[in-house]
Order: structure tokens, then sequence, then C-alpha cells
């Protein structure tokens, strides 16, 4: 038995006792009795109280049993607890997976009727296991899923812990634990002593040290479904899983975590949550208008069974929440169990295709309840078919051709050509409305101008005329040899066999984006200022083989999708929840207001300042389902976009036996969890006994 | 200061003191006084003193100055030596009873007050049949009642009706009492206290103003059983029914044991101090009968015969 308070039980026994004996002091009701004389008696007290102070406290058998039950109450205060397998260290990590498996349904206790997430069982768990740590100890609280954010830095207030583990929030997201061991790194670090300075500042050079250990332990509360772990063992192998842990593991070492993070922290306890494995759900979802009749759409759904056991269930596609008529909206589907044993593949595609000129909001549901609900429905905003605008300004046919003819492949429906000097000179009005610009994007072509309406430009060899751009020199000869091929404007764009003649060497403000470089020089960058996009190529179009290359067209492309918003795909819309969303802001919006999926209570509304961004990053996407957006502009444009789980990893909600940190192997040993029993209501019932029993005894006047 | 000739109003009902029966055995006893005694009439008692009685006591040798007419010639014509034949002197005897009213001496069952009554009763009783000048004085802080002067068995009654109406009340000062006795009585003679001397002023100074008087001083302390075995418990706040004074106590055994090892020491000590100075002390319990203690126990300690 170890007590958790004792300090408490202390300072309270070390102020209340000598109470307790004032209170006996003083609290007498003596019985008034006369007598002959009190001479006697006098004497025989001061005799007594000279011999002895607390000779009157001798042999009284109530003091004595307030005192016991003084103790008893002590006892309680002091929190006793039953011997349970593993003392908590002085200082705790407590990592709550809050993922999308962790919404998983599970049976509280042995009642199956009532279901709980296991969300809700790690945080009674950590609820628990703080109750149970020793007064001295302290603890921080780190959530995480797709990223991870520290709750409660070290603190040994319980009640502040409490309240952070409950305020832990569900998401939808991918779990990720590598930032959440980085904090607790960081945080844990030798040099970072207390809470207070934890919190002030993290150590400026967290690796410098590292290799002094940390006295932290942490405490994972998870199923270990976490996407950037191993599993060396999977008892519920399925397809997925198989992919992910068949390979050998030669070195022990967990890819996308850094070796620091793990061995600044010190013990790792592994608490694993839930026990459910029957999950089936969509993992993959994309809906793309067809090349051919744009107002027909396919819709690609992969559903998986992730469960032991053969599932057979209907696919159900909705449009606007009401389900289509035609044949084909609802089909049944059979999948076999995880591990591909039975006859049936685990895993299927299904398609759908449907009629669908206007915008509309596309949901696939899987009929079927399971434990985890978030992957069994899918949605996406669907655009309507718009006529992409774009004006290319070039006196120079060649260039004329090599731009309209992949753009009008790609629906760009209008567009317009204008001679440099024209549109120097038109009137405002036939280039810009409202205060943006009339085109999508408008192409110059070797043409420098400050004519720059509120709009998105890709400048051939011309430069828009902005403070700290200019040309500073001519390049030529030279090779290309950094291309940003993450950037979505660059994305399958191959740009090592692009051949470019000359170019001008540019000066750009700092906060350009630096798309394609040379050795020395950008030669396509990207520039975002406030209601403005530019795309500048330093290069005359004519002077590079670009335009007859096949990666000139998928430029095209991106251009169109990126700057303009429009395109074939729809899956532009569809994001997997903790995506950052870049949203477009129209112009004259000062203020977006988000509604945001919140399936516990309904729907959450935010209100974000949008600071004059041409652009809005919103990263709230945690909870899947749809999220629609109000801008306050001239014309209140609304739009909306989808959040879904589609994640194998998160989908696969059996819980993991083992994982693999780094170096190290965490086997969730469900015996090795605290089951400490608390003995406080023992010792009230103690204490109440006494007092009763004290009472009988005082009834009694008992001859003393 | 009240008339210390008046007597309080009675606040018990009158209770017959001594019954015919005892009267008649008291009969038959006499107090006896150790020490001479110069009464100033003469009574009719013996007294040790040689005197001028008619009835015979001893013979002396004749020393310049003695009466010559006392002289015993058959003596002298036999031995030829002068011999004074002396005879013995009867005088009266002053008996002085002092009976202690304080509210202290109401308790116990009977009450102490009760119990001291009845031997005041008995004892006066056989002076007033023996013609001994009696005299009764009721006290608690000061004198606070007297019927003195009584000589004769006819005045058995109003030394009864005395008694029975001394009220029992006030706070004990047994010394402001002796010292007031001893100041308004001049003869020597035989002087009974009667009082359970719970006095928180003392004892000491009293006495030894009574010393000076020449006295046969009797010292009777009377103690209830209640008083010698409290039979308490719990806590208690315990108010002296004299002067209100307070003790609270928590009653333990060892508390009662060192009670009544101080009312063993309190009575030791006021044995002793009698016994220095040649005064009879008795510890009189009201658990013994009135009877034993006259017939008995006073006779042992040569009280009366």
């Amino acid at each position: 038995m170890t007590f958790l308070s004792w300090p408490t039980a202390i300072l309270a026994g070390t102020i209340a006792f000598p109470l307790l004996l004032l209170l006996y002091f003083l609290k007498l009701r003596r019985q008034e009795r006369r007598v002959s004389s009190t001479l006697l008696w006098r004497k025989a007290i001061e005799d007594l109280q000279v011999n002895s102070p607390f000779q009157r406290l001798r042999r009284s058998l109530l003091l004595l049993l307030q005192c016991l039950v003084f103790i008893a109450l002590l006892t309680a205060i002091a929190n006793p607890m039953a011997r349970f397998t593993r003392m908590p260290g002085r200082r705790v990590v407590i990592l709550i997976d809050h993922s999308a498996s962790m919404n998983a349904l599970e049976p509280t206790g042995k009642s199956s009727t009532s279901m709980t997430t296991r969300l809700e069982q790690a945080k009674q768990a950590a609820v628990m296991f703080v109750n149970q740590m020793p007064a001295d100890s302290q603890a921080m609280v780190i959530g995480f899923a797709d990223r991870a954010s520290v709750e409660c830095s070290f603190t040994d207030d319980k009640r502040l812990l409490r309240e952070r583990i409950e305020s832990i929030p569900p998401t939808d997201a991918v779990a990720r634990i590598s930032e959440a061991l980085e904090l607790a790194g960081a945080y844990g670090h030798p040099d970072v002593i207390d809470s207070q300075r934890a919190t002030a500042a993290l150590p400026a050079d967290a690796d410098a040290p590292a290799n002094r250990p940390s006295n932290v332990e942490v405490e994972l509360f998870s199923d270990g479904r976490i996407s950037d772990l191993g599993s060396p063992t999977d008892s519920h192998a399925g397809p997925s899983s198989r992919d992910e842990s068949s390979s050998p593991r030669t070195r022990n070492v967990t890819p996308g975590i850094t070796p620091g993070a793990i061995e600044r922290l010190g013990r790792f306890q592994y608490v694993r949550i839930g026990q459910a494995v029957d999950n089936a759900g969509i993992v993959g979802f994309d809906v793309r208008r067809d090349l051919e009749r744009p107002g027909y759409l396919n819709v690609f759904v992969e559903v998986e069974n992730f469960g032991p056991d053969s599932i057979r269930s209907d696919v159900t596609l909705l449009v606007d929440d009401k389900p289509l008529i035609h044949r084909g909206a609802v089909q049944e589907i059979s999948l076999g169990a995880a591990g591909g044993t039975g006859d049936a593949p685990a895993g299927r595609t299904v398609m759908f295709e449907l009629e669908q000129e206007s915008g509309s909001v596309i949901l696939v549901r899987w009929e079927r309840t399971d434990a985890l609900a978030a992957d069994n429905e899918v949605q996406a905003v669907l655009l309507p078919p718009r006529s992409i605008r774009a004006l290319i300004v070039t006196d120079r046919a060649p260039v004329d051709v090599f731009l309209r003819k992949p753009m009008a492949e790609l629906f760009v429906q209008d567009i317009t050509r204008m001679h440099p000097k024209d549109y120097e000179t038109v009137p405002e009005s036939r280039l810009a409305e409202n205060g943006r610009s009339l085109y999508d994007v408008i192409f110059m072509d070797g043409h420098d101008t400050n004519r720059l309406p509120p709009g998105n430009y890709v400048f051939f060899g011309g430069l828009p005329i902005l403070e700290g751009i200019s040309r500073i020199g001519d390049v030529v000869g030279k090779s290309l040899v950094y291309g940003r091929e993450s950037h979505p404007l660059l994305r399958s764009v191959s740009y090592e066999s692009l051949f470019v003649g000359r170019w001008k060497k540019l000066a750009l403000p700092s906060s350009t984006v630096s798309l394609v470089e040379s050795e020395d020089s950008v030669v396509m960058a990207f520039l975002a200022e406030p209601r403005h996009k530019y795309v500048i190529l330093a290069f005359d179009l004519l002077d590079s083989d670009f335009p007859v290359r096949p990666a000139f067209p998928i430029f095209l492309q991106n251009i169109v999708e990126y700057l303009a918003g429009g395109g074939a795909s729809e899956t532009g819309q569809i994001y997997q929840a903790g995506e950052t969303v870049l949203l477009n802001v129209p112009a004259g919006a000062q203020r977006a207001t988000i509604e945001a999926p919140r399936p516990e209570s309904g729907r959450r509304t935010e209100t974000l300042d949008l600071l004059e961004r041409a652009i809005l990053p919103y990263a709230g996407t945690q909870r899947a389902g749809l999220y629609r957006m109000r801008f306050d502009d001239a014309l209140r444009t609304s739009s909306a976009f989808a959040v879904n789980l589609m994640d194998r990893r998160e989908s696969q909600i059996a819980p993991q036996q083992e994982i693999l940190l780094g170096s190290q192997r965490l086997i969730a040993d469900d015996d090795a969890r605290p089951t400490a029993q608390s003995l406080w209501p023992y010792a009230v019932g103690l204490a109440l006994a006494l007092v009763l029993l004290e009472w009988w005894v005082y009834s009694r006047r008992v001859q003393v | 200061m009240p008339d210390p000739t008046t007597v309080s109003v009675p606040h018990e009902p009158t209770e017959v003191l001594l019954d015919s029966d005892f009267m008649r055995r008291l009969e038959q006893l006499e107090i006896r006084a150790r020490r001479i005694h110069t009464a100033r009439q003469a009574g009719e008692r013996r007294s040790r003193r040689k005197g001028e009685s008619a009835e015979f006591a001893d013979y002396r040798e004749y020393s310049v100055g003695d009466d010559i007419r006392h002289i015993d010639w058959n003596v002298y014509a036999r031995l030829e030596r002068l011999f004074l034949k002396l005879f013995l002197e009867a005088e009266e005897l002053h008996v002085s009873i002092l009976l202690d009213v304080s509210a202290s001496m109401a308790f116990g069952s009977p009450s102490k007050a009760l119990y001291a009554k009845r031997i005041a009763a008995a004892l006066a009783y056989i002076g007033l049949c023996r013609q001994d000048r009696v005299g009764l004085y009721a006290f608690h802080h000061q004198l606070v009642g007297r019927l003195s002067g009584l000589r004769g068995r006819h005045h058995t009654m109003r030394a009864m009706q005395f008694l029975q109406q001394a009220s029992i009340d006030g706070e004990s000062h047994f010394s402001n009492a002796a010292r007031q006795f001893a100041l308004s009585h001049t003869q020597g003679g035989v002087i009974l206290i009667l009082s359970d001397f719970l006095d928180k002023h003392g004892y000491e100074v009293g006495l030894r103003h009574l010393l000076g008087r020449r006295l046969d001083i009797y010292l009777l302390q009377i103690l209830a059983p209640e008083e010698r075995t409290p039979n308490l418990t719990g806590d208690l706040k315990l108010v002296d029914c004299e002067d209100g004074g307070v003790a609270e106590v928590t009653i333990s055994r060892p508390l009662v044991e060192r009670y009544r090892s101080n009312l063993k020491a309190h009575c030791d000590g006021l044995s002793a101090f009698c016994a220095r100075r040649g005064i009879h002390y008795l510890f009189t319990p009201t658990d013994q009968t009135v009877e034993s203690i006259l017939l008995t126990t006073l006779r042992q300690r040569g009280l009366v015969r």
C-alpha cells in the first residue's frame, strides 16, 4: 500500500491534531455538580497537572477514540492505494492519442449495450494514472493526432491535469507521434527543470546536450495505430498492415522519428486502449468529370474490410443527401476477412457514374454499423463546370498558338488575345470588375506592365512592375539545377530535360518562392501578394523548348488548377482530416465564417480575420465532414469543401499489442496496467464506525 | 453582620434529635474535663482542684504559708510531722459546643449538619443533666447563633429548639468564628467543635485563639461517605456550594486517588496539629451511629464517662 497524498495528510494532521486537542479541552460540556468544597479537588488537579501536563488526557477513552477517528480521516486524506504493479516516475509525460482510430466505439465494462470511444477510455486511464501519481510527481499532457499539442506543461496540480486530459477533443486525423516525442523530449530535457521554464521557452539547442538522459517517463495511451510507428507483430494483420510490416526490419529504427527524440526521453510505457477489431470502411475516394462528357461524373470508392470475418453490405451514393434512384446508385459489396484468407478479397473498388451538371455534394456511404463510423462516409463538394477565362497578352502568333491549344483542352472556354499596346489602353472595365480581374489567368508574353488588376498573372519573359522586381543581367548557356517539385505548379512537370537558351537574371522580393533555379539565378518564381498571384518565367518562351515539351500542357494545367481553381478533377476539393486547406479569398472579403462539422455536438462555427490575404490557409480540418465557408465580400461568396478520413492505418482499428518506437520495442502488458484500488473509502468507513463507538461510549458514561 | 444571638429560620423540617431511650442512656454520662477549671460558681462537679468541699482527697506536707486550719492534728500526734488534709473542690463545668452550620454541612445522607446537631444535642443534654453550664454556638463565617448559660435539665427543650432551628447556610470561616468565641468566652471549660473543617481559610488560626483560653478542646471532624469516596464520573464542573468556586475536572482514577490522598493528608494534618497542642481530635464519619460515637468513641477518648 502506498499513500498518494501523504504530504497533504501530514499538513492536515499538523494543523488539525493540536486543534483536536484544543477542542477536546474547550468543547466539553461539563456537567455541573455541587460539592461541599472544591478545596481538595483543586489541590488534586494542581497536583496532577504539576506531575503531568497531559494527565487529563491520560486514559481518556473518548479522546483515544477521537484520535483514532482523526487518524482514520487523515489516512483517507493521504489517499492510500493498494499495491499496484509499478510506481510512476517523478516526471511523466502523458501522451494521449486522439486520432481517428481512437473514435472507435468500445463496450464499457461488462455491459455490451453502452458504448464509449477509445479516446474516452484513454482519458479515463490517463486520469486514473494521474490520480495514482505520488504527490511529488509532475506530469505533462500532450495530445497528438496528425500534429501534437501540449495540453498542459509539467505540473503537480492533479486537478489541472485532469481538466486538460478531459478537454482533449476527438479528431479524425491520422496519428503521428514524432512531433509529440519531439515536444516531450524538449520539455523533458534535463536542462528544463521546472514546468514554468518549460512553458516559457524550449531549449534553444535541444540536440546539443541530448546525450544526457532525461529522467522523464513517457506514458503512451493509444491503440498503437500510429502512422509513423513500426509494428513488429500484428495480431490482426490486414492487407495494409501486411504491406507495412512485412518488410523485414534489419534495424530497429522507426521512420519519421529522430533518434534524439527517443533517447532524450526515459522509460516508455505503452498503455493499450481498446479491444475492437471489427471495422470496414472507405479508404479511397475520387470524383472526376468525364473528359468526353463534362456533365458526367465518375465516382471511385475503395472499400476495405479490416475485421476478422467476411462481411456484406451496401455502398450507397447520395447527392445533396438524397439517394439516387437510378440503377447502380446502391451496390452490394462482399468483402472477405482481413488477411485475404477467404474467397472474396478484403478490399474492392466501387465505381459510380452519374450525370451532374450543377454543383452539389456527393456522398458515398458504407451502409454497415461498425466500431468506427468516421470511415463509413466520404463526401466531396462538386463545383459546377464553370467557364475559365484566360487572357493572352502577346503580339506573337506562335506564343498564342502554344498557349491557346493546350488550354482549350483544359476546358478553358474563353481565351482572349490582346496586343500589349491594347492591354495598356483598354478601359478598366474590360480588364476588371468589382475590383477583380475579369480573367482567371492572364498570360503576359514579354511585356512589362504595372496595369495589374487583382488577379493571377503568368509572365513569360516580362515582369510585373513592382517594387523589388527588376532585371539585373543576362544569363546564357547555363543549365537548370533545381526545381521545387513539391510545389503545386510544378507537380508532374519534368524540368530536368528543359532547355532554356537564355534568360534574365532577376532581382526578386524575399517573399518570392523559387520554383526553378540555375546555378546562380532564378529561372521560374512564384510570388503571392494580397489579391495578386504572379508566376514569373525569366525566359522568353520562344528561347526554350518548353512549349513543345510534354511538360508544358501539364504546367498549364497546374496553372489553371492552382491559380484559377478549375480543372477536370474534383479531387482538389477533397481533403484528408488534419490537412491544411488553402482557400481562395474573394475580392473585398475581410472575414470568413467557417462552419466545421462536429459529430458529437452538431456544427461549430468560427470566424477568421482574412488580413488582406488572397489565400487563406485553414488548418482546423480535424473532423471529417463538410465544411462551409461564407465570406463577407459584396457578393457574399460561399463555398464548401469536404474532409474525409481515407486512411488505412486509422481504419484498421485492431489495437497493436506491440509497437516499435525507435530502438525500443514496447509491449502492451495489460497486467502491468495500474490496477490500484483506492482505500480511502474504507478509511472513511472506519472513521464513521469509530464515531459511532465513541458515541456509544459517551452515552454509557463509562466510569474511567 | 447578623446578630449572633438570633437563630436563622430553619430550612430543614424539624427533626427529633434525640429519642427518649437514647436520652435515658445519656443521663448516666457526664462530661469530663481534663484540666482544672476555675468556675465562678460552685457546682455539682468534683473538681480535681483541691479545695473546700467536705470530701477528702489527699495529704501533703505542710509548708510555710499554708492555712493551719487544714493541718491534721491526729497525724501530727502520731507522726510528729505536720500534714495538711486536702479536700476535693466542687465546681461547675462550662461546656461550649461550636456547631458548624455552613452550607457544606448540608451534604451527605443523612446530612453532616443533622449528624452534628444530634451529637451536639446529646452532649448538651449530658451537660444539662449534670448541671454543667452549657453554651451552644452556631457558626459559619462568624458566630451566627448563640444560646449560652444553660444550666439544668429544664433547658433541654431550649437547647433542642436552638439546634433544630439553626439553618444551614453560608460560607465557612472557622478562624473568624473561633476568634469571636474566644473574645467573648473568658471562662475555661470544655469546648466541642463539630465541623467538617473543609475550610478554605484554614483552621490553625482559629484553634490557636481557642488554645489561649485554657479550654479543654474536643474537635470532631464530621465527613460524609460521599466526601471520603466520591461517586463522580465523566467531565464535571464542580461547584463549591459555599463560595461558588468552580473546579473543572475529568474524573479519572488517578484524580480520585489524588483526592483521597489529599483528604487523608488534610485529616492527618488536622489530627497532627491537634495532637501537638493537646487538642482532642476525633474523625467522625456520618456512617457511624451517633449512639456509638457518644457511648463508645467519646467514652474511650475520655470526653464522657
